[in-house]
């Protein structure tokens, strides 16, 4: 837009100046850029009349709002000037008091573009006029439908603007009506937009001139020449070692003269290799086996058996439910409201980690699932696992809080959050990318002009159109297994049976009241006039009432799903939502074109989809991709090994971390193509690497050669994350139900809030299979850096605080499993006391306890049962007291050691 | 059996060796990028503040009932709003009219401020307090506006500003949290935990709940059902467990300080219990704080333990007042004449009391809602009728630590709907309370994905340097 200055007035009586106040702060701090030339984004700052022009981002200055004004927004953010000279306060109030009090808005003339009212339509209008809804039979989106008009005649008259009646009715306020506008989330028109349609109208309502994509100059061949933005190429595998891990990395460690530390001993890779696989300790049973097997193949065995464990997909799903921020609830609002059916993505996750899906394959399924068959537009209610799957899958961009069920909360700066967040989930976890950098304005560091970041998001701006918005409970198909709907079916039916004679009873009672009053009269009131019919109706109604709450309802699938006809996408100024800049198409990132990639191409699969996100899924799954694969393996490194080869796994970018081992992550990424994007595989070949055997012991020399085991000297001694803690809590405690897959287990709100998991029958379930509500986290593992979804988590944090010592020492929860333990224990040891401590030790620790441990624990028990009997006298127990006691002794003695710190630390 | 005291003196004796001594008594956050603690830790400018206590107004108090006084309400009492203003409303009612406050004002203090006669107690405090009319926040909803308050965006995924604090400046008492927070034993605030979340800051920031009723913290006290000396024998042999297990594993920091936080925790038992035990104080301070009168005794009880807190070196305290007892959407007198009753004098005694210790000058007190009412009537007529929410103005006011008391800055309109002069946004008001604990926000960054990220975010902010001496 263009702002054709007509009388200035600039300077108002005893205000600031320009040339006295300002322009000395400018020439010292700005004009080096942004003066004479050609000024950095085409922002000149030498006169009043260049301020008010503004540049690339727009108009620089708001006259008489300095809050509101980009250049104060960039000055006091530290944004500008760039270097390590900043304004001083001082300057900064100069500058404010400037544009607050010293400069006057210009008269202007602004010539609009069809672009910029087509933005402010879709903000505001096309709602109840759009594609979705066409309210009086009209349709506002483009220029043809606007001079049609719906049924009170043409919307527009070019030209003529106080003809139109479009703007008619907005200048009258009668457009959006208030109260609809309230229950449709749609925020009134400004007066600027008034008089943008207005000058838009006047000027005869031109069409739309066509965008030239004009190459953003922040992308030069040179910033794409950066490693990550490269295709990996192969590199030869260095001598000096069997396995190509091993050789990559001693090479860097020969350099420091270091090696591997000397391999961890038997049973600590055993528990090693349990948890980091499947999330849970061995049992004793697993860890005599192993004992027994002292052949060489007996750990690549091992790995084979942890892998092909039902226990791997829930552990590794886990993992990616982080990276995708999965939760069960909306995340807003005092009832922060349940997703029924997020379980679904959940399960299609655990299930695709267990099948070694190829990874090509499972980001496919989870970008665009909807859109590799239309199967599912054609099926009716009952859908095959495949589809069922496919459709799940797409949770995978469901996860971010989500407030728009409530009218309140559906605002466009709501809806552009969200798909501002599903932006981010995508570009951190599977890109490496911090495209969030640029949703404001160009990226500080990487060559990612905001333009891009508004492409991408364009692309899921196809399912999440932001102007005409479905919220949460309206993104559901009506499908389910046959055997799902059958169940509810089955359920149901002698409900439903009951309901029905319920209901003949009802009205057999109400039949000869009803001869007697009238006839059309409600059943309501019927039974106000004759109470003594509601004295008969009132047992029979409240029966009714409970034989529906008992119905189950059908299931459904979470889905995500593209408009018909989705709207333009714009860059909006500054992230605003009703800033319109230049509307943008869906395409990849701009930095990521590269000669051997082919290009992202959008083809229709079918009617009513855009293709967006499918073609977004083959340009990601690429063999060659620069980013897919290295970001994957690094992500399955970091969690083996403890840190990735880029240690900034969610930035692969300029400011991120330079890989350690760049031509390590470059084989792996090979490789995990090679392998046919198998994780299994990338799995299998980390963990029977000699580093991943290492002993994780430590002493000052190493320490002081690889401080941050960056070379990966020794294995990281590691604390388990919450999951993991709970989850061998549970199965060392005997605890653990391993029913899988399902509706969520619901978790209980003790009166002190204490947040804990209900029991099943059959025990405790996992804690993948717990609720995930966003405002009711389980207070163990929240204790324990269970992380809030904000949106996601591409890297777990870890702290040692009190308060994790006071829920293992003081909770309800490790106590009552202590006393679990100590139930199971002394009925395996069956009255061999000496055994009772072993069975202790290795249902804990996996492993034996030596003579000094196992006498330390014969001696404590027999002091801890001295403890008991005064207690239990003074309780009055019912209970044989000294067998109690007995129980109880051994119960304090496992608590103890699931606090330990050997429990809950991994060698 | 060893006692309690055995048990701290034979760990703290160097039983783990010289690596726990540096260790001891503060927790450890590690990552691969580095370490973070709640150490005491050097702020950007010399500080005013040393502490903050936050009296969060739940609800949304009413400025022009309050703090505002607006006569031209009275001139146009029973008049229809403009479209603009009656668009403000946040349901599908029909806008009601103008209407001014059932409350007379009087000028209190030397510095001559008008106040309402709903806060009398207040009244005698406006010296120490500055009071800023011209509050504007961006949504009119409780939920997003809270957490605008808390964090600076409407939506739930930043780190409140005490989290931001506690991660800038660490505390200065290492038995106790560094960022405390007293919800009312009601129930808990809208948005509840998110309320005081560390979102992406590492989880040691986040505010620790201190419950006033009860035990003080979620497990603090030993299971009752276990009988004591076994508490303590349990302990014992976890110490020498983990001391054995560490003996063989040098050089692991994560490992010492998962060991220490177990310290830690015995010593929080003490700590806490101690610093909320207000029957310490003298009949004359808790008669004060309205801690004999029902109707200010819980509020009154929150305010004395902040006050506990403050003074042990905790650095960020929070209060919250029962639900929405400010959400006067009917009944406005009735309302508002029951929730200042029951937090006007505490906040008084508060105010005096810090005073009196000579604690106030390097103790912030901020009060605030997360949003105003609109001049409008809302549900009814007469005296059944409330205010609705109103964001676009409303009043706050600051005390202690180098405010400047007696002063009243910005202004809203005629009628008091926005906030037209010398405007203070959300982002200004956090800025301000850093700013006096020496914290500049444009420097307390947290490096997130390449970001710097800022409890301002890229918002513009600016310290309100009008109410500051």
């Amino acid at each position: 837009m263009r702002l054709l200055l007509g009388l200035v007035s600039l300077v108002a009586f005893g205000a600031p100046t320009f040339e006295t106040d300002v322009m000395p702060i400018f020439k010292a701090k700005c004009l080096a850029c942004h003066g004479a030339g050609s000024p950095q984004g085409k922002l000149d700052l030498r006169t009043p009349e260049g301020v008010l022009q503004g540049g690339a981002s727009g108009a620089s200055v708001v006259p008489g709002a300095a809050a509101e004004s980009l250049i104060m927004d960039k000055v006091v953010t530290g944004q500008m000037p760039p270097g390590k000279v900043k304004m001083t306060d001082a300057e900064m109030d100069q500058v404010r008091a400037w544009i607050d009090k010293g400069l006057q808005a210009p008269v202007k003339v602004a010539a609009v573009t069809e672009h910029e009212v087509r933005g402010i339509i879709q903000a505001r209008c096309v709602t109840c006029h759009g594609g979705l809804k066409q309210m009086g039979g009209l349709d506002l989106r483009t220029v043809e439908s606007r001079l049609k008009g719906g049924k009170s005649g043409p919307a527009l008259v070019p030209g003529k603007p106080d003809e139109s009646l479009m703007l008619k009715r907005i200048v009258r306020g009668e457009m959006p009506p208030d109260k609809m506008a309230k229950e449709l989330a749609v925020e009134l028109v400004t007066d600027g937009e008034t008089e943008k349609l207005r000058a838009w109208i006047a000027s005869g309502a031109p069409g739309a001139v066509p965008v030239t994509a004009t190459p953003d100059a922040v992308v030069t061949a040179k910033d794409r020449q950066f490693w990550s933005l490269q295709p990996p190429v192969r590199p030869a595998v260095p001598s000096g070692a069997k396995h190509p891990i091993d050789a990559f990395l001693l090479e860097k460690l020969k350099g420091k003269g270091l090696g591997f530390s000397k391999k961890a001993d038997r049973l600590a890779l055993l528990r090693r290799a349990h948890l980091d696989l499947t999330g849970i300790p061995p049992t004793p049973a697993e860890v005599d086996a192993y004992l027994k097997d002292t052949s060489p193949e007996a750990y690549p065995k091992l790995v084979d058996r942890l892998l092909s464990s039902p226990r791997y997909g829930e552990r590794w799903g886990q993992h990616w439910l982080d990276l995708a921020g999965y939760a069960d609830s909306e995340g807003f609002g005092q009832d922060d409201g349940v997703r029924r059916y997020a379980w679904r993505y959940r399960d299609y996750v655990i299930r695709s980690l267990n099948a070694d899906k190829p990874y090509s394959l499972f980001l496919t399924e989870q970008l665009a699932g909807d859109e590799m068959s239309d199967d599912w537009k054609k099926a009716k209610g009952v859908a095959s696992p495949e589809m069922l799957d496919r459709l799940a899958a797409t949770g995978f961009l469901r996860t971010t809080p989500d407030p728009t069920n409530s009218a309140e909360r559906g605002l466009l700066g709501e809806r552009m959050n969200i798909v501002a967040d599903e932006v981010e989930v995508l570009s951190s976890s599977v890109m490496g990318l911090t495209m969030g950098c640029a949703r404001c304005h160009n990226h500080k560091y990487d060559p990612i002009p905001q333009r891009d970041y508004y492409r991408l998001s364009a692309i899921l701006q196809g399912a999440y159109d932001p102007y005409e918005w479905k919220s949460p409970n309206k993104r559901e198909l009506d499908l389910a297994l046959e055997s799902e709907r059958k169940e509810v079916a089955e359920w149901n039916a002698p409900l439903e049976a009951e309901q029905a004679k319920l209901k003949e009873a009802l009205e057999k009672a109400r039949a000869p009241f009803r001869q007697q009053g009238d006839a059309k009269m409600s059943d309501a009131d019927l039974a106000k006039k004759f109470p003594e019919l509601a004295e008969i109706t009132r047992p029979i109604e409240r029966d009714l009432q409970a034989s529906r709450q008992k119905m189950k309802q059908k299931p459904h699938v979470r889905v995500l799903m593209d408009n018909e006809q989705p709207s333009q996408a714009y860059l909006l100024r500054r992230g605003d939502p009703v800033s319109f800049a230049d509307p943008v198409e869906p395409v990849t990132p701009m930095l990521l074109e590269h000669p051997a990639l082919a290009p992202y191409k959008i083809e229709k699969p079918f009617e009513g989809t855009s293709g967006r996100r499918l073609a977004l899924a083959k340009w990601m799954t690429q063999p060659n991709h620069p980013l897919t694969s290295r970001v994957m393996v690094n992500q399955l490194w970091m969690r083996h090994f403890g840190r990735g080869i880029v240690a900034s796994v969610a930035n692969f970018g300029r400011s991120g971390v330079l890989p350690s081992h760049p031509e390590l992550l470059d084989w792996l990424a090979t490789e995990f193509v090679a392998s046919g994007w198998s994780m299994k595989q990338m799995h299998r070949l980390m963990m029977t690497s000699e580093a991943y055997q290492q002993s994780s012991a430590v002493d000052e020399a190493l320490t002081a050669k690889d401080p941050e085991n960056v070379l990966l000297s020794r294995m990281p001694l590691r604390r388990m994350d919450a999951e993991t803690l709970y989850d061998s809590l549970l199965t060392a405690a005997g605890r653990l139900d391993t029913t899988a897959f399902g509706p969520p287990t619901d978790v209980d709100i003790r009166a002190d809030k204490e947040v804990t998991v209900k029991a099943t029958k059959a025990g405790l379930r996992r804690s993948i299979y717990v609720l995930h509500r966003r405002q009711t986290p389980v207070s163990l593992m929240d204790a324990f850096d269970q992380p809030s979804m904000t949106p996601n988590c591409t890297e777990r944090r870890q702290s040692n605080v009190a308060t994790q010592a006071l829920h293992l020492m003081n909770g309800s929860m490790a106590w009552e499993l202590a006393k679990f333990m100590a139930g199971r224990v002394i009925d395996e040891a069956d009255g061999d006391r000496g055994r009772e401590v072993e069975f202790v030790y290795l249902r804990a620790y996996g492993r034996r306890p030596n003579a000094a441990e196992a006498k330390l624990g014969l001696e404590t028990i027999a002091a801890f049962r001295a403890g008991w009997p005064t207690r239990l006298e003074t309780d009055n127990s019912e209970a044989p007291r000294a067998a109690n006691a007995k129980w109880l002794a051994v119960a304090n003695y496992c608590h103890a050691i699931l606090n330990s710190a050997e429990f809950s630390f991994i060698d | 059996m060893k006692t309690r005291r055995d048990f701290f003196s034979s760990v703290a004796n160097g039983l783990h060796g010289a690596a726990l001594a540096g260790l001891l008594g503060r927790d450890l956050y590690a990552n691969s990028g580095g370490v973070f603690d709640l150490k005491p830790k050097p702020a950007h400018a010399p500080a005013k503040a040393k502490a903050v206590i936050q009296l969060f107004m739940n609800g949304g108090p009413s400025q022009v009932d309050l703090f505002d006084p607006k006569p031209t309400l009275n001139r146009l009492a029973g008049t229809a709003p403009s479209r603009e203003l009656s668009f403000a409303i946040s349901n599908g009612d029909k806008p009601g009219v103008l209407m001014p406050s059932p409350f007379p004002f009087k000028k209190a203090g030397k510095s001559g401020m008008d106040i309402s006669d709903a806060l009398p107690h207040l009244a005698e405090c406006v010296d120490d307090i500055a009071l800023i009319r011209s509050m504007y926040g961006e949504h009119a909803n409780h939920e997003p506006a809270l957490f605008l308050m808390h964090s600076g965006r409407t939506i739930a995924s930043r780190p409140a500003i005490g989290a931001w604090v506690a991660y800038g400046l660490g505390t200065e008492n290492q038995n106790l949290p560094a960022y405390v927070v007293l919800d009312d034993p009601k129930g808990l605030p809208i948005n509840g935990i998110s309320n005081w979340q560390s979102a992406w800051l590492p989880p040691i920031y986040q505010g620790t709940r201190f419950r006033t009723e009860g035990p003080p913290v979620l497990n603090l006290q030993p299971r009752e059902e276990i009988p004591t000396p076994l508490v303590e024998a349990e302990r014992d042999l976890l110490r020498k467990l983990d001391s054995a297990h560490q003996k063989q594993r040098p050089y692991q920091p994560e490992l010492d300080a998962r060991i220490s936080s177990y310290e830690l925790a015995a010593r929080m038992q003490l700590a806490a219990s101690d610093a909320l035990d207000v029957m310490k104080e003298s009949e004359a301070t808790r008669e004060a704080y309205g801690l004999n009168d029902p109707a200010t005794a819980s509020y009154g009880k929150r305010c004395l333990m902040a006050r506990r807190l403050v003074e042990r070196g905790v650095r960020y305290v929070q209060l919250y007042i029962e639900n929405q007892i400010f959400d006067s959407h009917g009944n406005l007198e009735a309302s508002l004449r029951y929730a200042c009753g029951k937090t006007d004098k505490p906040v008084a005694a508060l105010l005096k009391d810090l005073k009196q210790r000579g604690l106030l000058d390097s103790t912030l007190v901020a009060w605030g809602g997360e949003f105003g009412r609109l001049p409008i009537s809302q549900g009814g007529t007469g005296k059944a009728a409330g205010r609705d929410h109103g964001p676009n103005g409303f009043s706050v006011w600051m005390a202690g630590a180098g405010v400047k008391g007696g002063t009243v800055h910005g202004a809203t309109d005629e009628i008091g709907f926005k906030s037209v002069e010398n405007r203070v946004s959300v982002h200004d008001f956090h800025a301000t309370i850093l700013h006096q604990l020496g914290l500049n926000y444009r420097d307390l960054v947290y490096e997130r994905h390449g970001l710097k990220e800022r409890l301002t975010d890229q918002f513009p902010a600016r310290v309100v340097t009008e109410v500051l001496a």
